[in-house]
């Protein structure tokens, strides 16, 4: 029954424009409307000899973000589930800040913060410029951008599943680690599992970093071939879209070996009446848990964050952080043209909005559908919703263009900001439907039918009983899709409508003409107005006495 | 949940209905600068009254819009910062065959049945005065070890402009390819597109850009950075801005008058203040302009793929 209204509405939100990317791959003047020579490209493209090293590249890439992501945020999230960990909502708050940056700022803050005469080397004398240009380098910023993902997904599942279990154990008699190892980590792995996914997929698509950072080391993968097909003329579209089709060849790989992990136990844990959740004190263990918070809430989110201010606030680069070099100017001419800022700003808060009510609703239903049905159509609708996020977004966008501008459709939203909306809601659908997916398989069928005993029908247990228990992780998604898609770049440049302007567009266009400065005070108004959104939610979860 | 549905399609047929274009309008799909544009459309709008819908991004992402629209066409005209752009297209048959009058002292080179010039950019050393590098002259002088380290270049794979330079550079017998490879050896880095190749000259990690896109640099000097732009003794590229109506245009009267407008006193005045040369020859500015410099040529029977490939084995970016 769900099944019947979420798998059209994917349809069409999905399948149909990456059905396009596909269908580019194989007749290169599929853009015309001409289905002649199939398969004609695949030689040139397949038997480039760089194929294979940018292969490679991107699944060394992909996986060593997953692992110093796991090493950093799964402790993160299993302490912030566990324990009252002191400033708790405000270390919620900062982790959210990364995902406020959009990647090509961030990876442009690292550079200016620490290569040779940065920032860094300005103020204290030395530069991590060898480091941070190498390919531990864009590991670690790329992981820095990402990890949020797997704490905010943790961190709600360790705390629904509560302290029932380790009481249990306790009184059991088992010590404290050996009831960590045993029950509290196995229990989150869908969790773990799921976000992991997440952050690969997520690693192997971006491009801004590895285009920022690695280039110069001569690191290569495949979003940066993508990217040079469509960076000059004769632009390469089915090329790019063969290279994008082997990245969700990769990803389906991940995603198999994702699923396999998490259906091969049952995680149901909420079998019942929710206990009241009391988080454990952390005694002598305060001081190490608030630094390590403290640490990555300072490279995730304050870092970069100074970089782009002390470069918003310098009248040029070039004059560095001298005093006579200070000034508001850049603010000043971003109030001066209010109009033009104001307008982008309101329209990026109303899409991330939009994007993130839409693919929060669509995201559950279409878990539900995955979890509780089991079928193989609902596997196939399950990575379905993963691969937006393995298609680099640059790709995504011509499967719109060439889905939204087919001359036969009676109505289209090309060339309106509907199609922003559609492809922000497709790109991000993977978040909401990940978490929720975690999120359901630790509630227990017996809910559900107890529920239905009583009388109650579908659409009411659906609402009365499982939202109320997922609602937290679903809430975290959403705020993860609203930052997102407030300031999305790499598609919205290819399809923004005419005259439409958004956040993003407006930094990218500054940084083009040669004004970085201006675009980096653009960049410090856009997170402090995404981030009240966050903090209210933050403020509003604490005085509902729960995370949000 | 059917009610979900109803409410998302007719959310989307309403947002289709606001997407009509007024009447008197032309949509132009242009390459950077984004100031310029909106001037330009500006001064069109206050001369004609007719209203410019602009699309701005970069040369390879308007033109893959552009493929990608091709089975419903949306732009009129076509402004790109590759020249080659139009000539492939005039052969393809995509353009209008259009003469503005305004045209007439554009030099025969920038002009071909249906593209004109807009402007032209040059492609130069950019130099950092305050690095601490004597003031380099020509294209070899960057070979020398006092610029070891300090050398950055824009990615030819992604530049057509620091491809053409590459092209034109190797096919001078004096230079050829051992000027790249003195390059190589003195650790030239090749971090990306235009932007990525200035940002750490002018913050001083580097010292100096080998082939730099001119107006860029030009208007970083007017704000104030530290930043040189010097023409090479020995000759450099242009890149010529070709502007163009495609024949799918359903406002090929519009797009005229636009062509007219951008090659008027008033555009070229315009384009001339971004720093970019005009491209009427009778139109001043304060910069450099084609009769001072000493212009090389690239072979177009070069191949493009066997030099990028050279090019990427050299600084070994394979």
């Amino acid at each position: 029954m769900i099944f019947a209204a979420v798998a059209p509405v994917l349809t069409i939100l999905v399948a149909f424009p990456l059905l396009f990317v596909v269908l580019q791959a194989i007749f290169p003047d599929i853009a015309r409307g001409i289905f002649a020579n199939p398969f004609s490209r695949f030689v040139e493209t397949l038997f480039d000899k760089h194929l294979i090293a940018w292969t490679l590249n991107t699944l060394m890439l992909g996986g060593s973000v997953v692992l110093v992501a796991s090493l950093v945020a799964v402790p993160l999230g299993i302490l912030r589930g566990l324990f009252r960990v002191p400033f708790a909502g405000l270390w919620d708050v900062v982790f959210l800040v990364p995902f406020t940056i959009p990647p090509y700022i961030a990876a442009l803050g690292w550079i200016m913060a620490l290569q040779p005469r940065g920032y860094l080397e300005q103020i204290t004398g030395v530069n991590f410029g060898g480091f941070l240009f190498s390919f531990w380098g864009v590991v670690f910023v790329m992981t820095l951008n990402v990890f949020p993902v797997v704490y905010f997904a943790v961190s709600r599942m360790v705390s629904s599943i509560g302290g029932r279990y380790l009481e249990a154990a306790r009184v059991a008699g088992c010590p404290p680690m050996r009831s960590f190892w045993r029950i509290t980590l196995p229990l989150t792995t869908p969790a773990i599992a799921a976000s992991l996914l997440l952050v690969f997929a997520m690693s192997i698509e971006e491009f801004g970093t590895p285009a920022a950072l690695a280039a110069r080391s001569g690191f290569l993968v495949l979003v940066t071939g993508i990217e040079q097909r469509l960076s000059d003329y004769p632009i390469d579209l089915p090329g790019a879209s063969l290279l994008s089709v082997i990245l969700v060849v990769i990803a389906m790989a991940a995603f198999v070996l994702q699923h396999r992990i998490v259906s091969r136990r049952d995680f149901q844990t909420v079998s019942g009446k929710p206990g009241a959740n009391r988080a454990a004190e952390l005694g002598v263990w305060r001081i190490p848990v608030v630094l390590f918070f403290a640490i990555i809430g300072f490279l995730g989110a304050v870092m970069p964050i100074l970089s782009v201010v002390l470069t918003a606030s310098t009248r040029t680069i070039s004059g560095g952080l001298a005093a006579d070099n200070f000034s508001t100017e850049n603010f000043a001419e971003i109030f001066a043209n209010s109009g033009g800022a104001m307008e982008a700003l309101g329209t990026s808060l109303s899409l991330g909005l939009g994007a993130a009510v839409i693919t929060g609703i669509l995201g559950t239903m279409t878990a539900y559908v995955v979890v509780r049905q089991r079928t193989v159509s609902s596997r196939i609708l399950d990575f379905l919703t993963l691969m937006p996020n393995t298609i680099p977004g640059v790709v995504v966008a011509v499967g719109l263009i060439l889905a939204w501008n087919q001359p036969w459709l009676p109505v289209t939203p090309y060339n309106t900001i509907g199609v922003l909306v559609l492809a922000y809601c497709c790109l991000l659908l993977p978040y909401p439907v990940r978490y929720a997916n975690a999120a359901l398989r630790q509630v227990s069928v017996s809910l559900e039918d107890a529920a239905r005993v009583a009388g109650a029908g579908g659409i009411k247990v659906f609402f009365r009983i499982l939202m109320p228990l997922i609602f937290p992780s679903i809430l975290a998604a959403m705020l993860l899709v609203f930052a997102v898609a407030a300031r999305e770049l790499v598609a919205t440049i290819l399809l923004a409508p005419i005259g439409t302007k958004t956040v993003a567009l407006f930094i990218w266009r500054q940084f083009e003409q040669g004004s970085v400065g201006m675009g980096m005070a653009m960049s410090v108004m856009a997170i402090a107005i995404t981030m009240t959104i966050p903090v209210a939610v933050a403020i509003w979860a604490r005085k509902q006495g729960r995370l949000f | 949940m059917k009610s979900l549905k109803t409410v998302l399609l007719a959310g989307f047929a309403c947002l289709a209905l606001t997407g009509n274009a007024m009447a008197q309008s032309v949509t132009v799909y242009t390459a950077g600068p984004g100031g310029l544009i909106e001037k330009l459309a500006a001064g069109f709008k206050d001369e004609t009254g007719i209203d410019v819908n602009v699309f701005q991004a970069t040369t390879g992402k308007v033109m893959a819009r552009l493929e990608a629209e091709s089975a419903n066409p949306v732009a009129d005209v076509v402004i790109s910062a590759s020249w080659k752009t139009a000539t492939s297209f005039a052969k393809k048959d995509m353009l209008l065959d259009y003469t503005s009058a305004n045209a007439k002292t554009v030099p025969d080179f920038l002009k071909g049945p249906g593209y004109v010039a807009q402007g032209i950019s040059a492609l130069a050393i950019a130099w950092n005065p305050k690095s601490g590098t004597p003031k380099p002259a020509d294209w070899s002088d960057l070979t020398k070890a006092e610029y070891k380290d300090l050398i950055t270049m824009p990615d030819p794979a992604q530049s057509g402009s620091a491809y053409e330079l590459l092209a034109a550079l190797t096919a001078q017998p004096d230079l050829g390819w051992k000027l790249f490879e003195g390059l190589a050896a003195n650790k030239m880095i090749v971090p990306g597109a235009n932007a990525q190749a200035l940002n750490p000259v002018l913050q001083g990690a580097k010292a100096v850009v080998f082939g730099a896109v001119d107006y860029i640099g030009l208007s970083q000097a007017a704000k104030g950075e530290s930043i040189e732009v010097i023409f090479p003794k020995s000759g450099t590229v242009i890149a010529p801005r070709p502007m163009m109506i495609l024949k799918t245009s359903s406002h090929q009267n519009e797009a005229k008058k636009f062509i007219d407008y951008v090659l008027s006193d008033a555009g070229q005045a315009m384009v001339a203040k971004t720093q970019l040369m005009p491209a009427r020859s009778d139109v001043k500015a304060d910069r450099p302009l084609i009769a001072d410099l000493k212009i090389l040529e690239v072979d177009p029977k070069t191949d493009r793929k066997a030099v990028l490939d050279r090019f990427a084995k050299t600084f070994g970016m394979e």
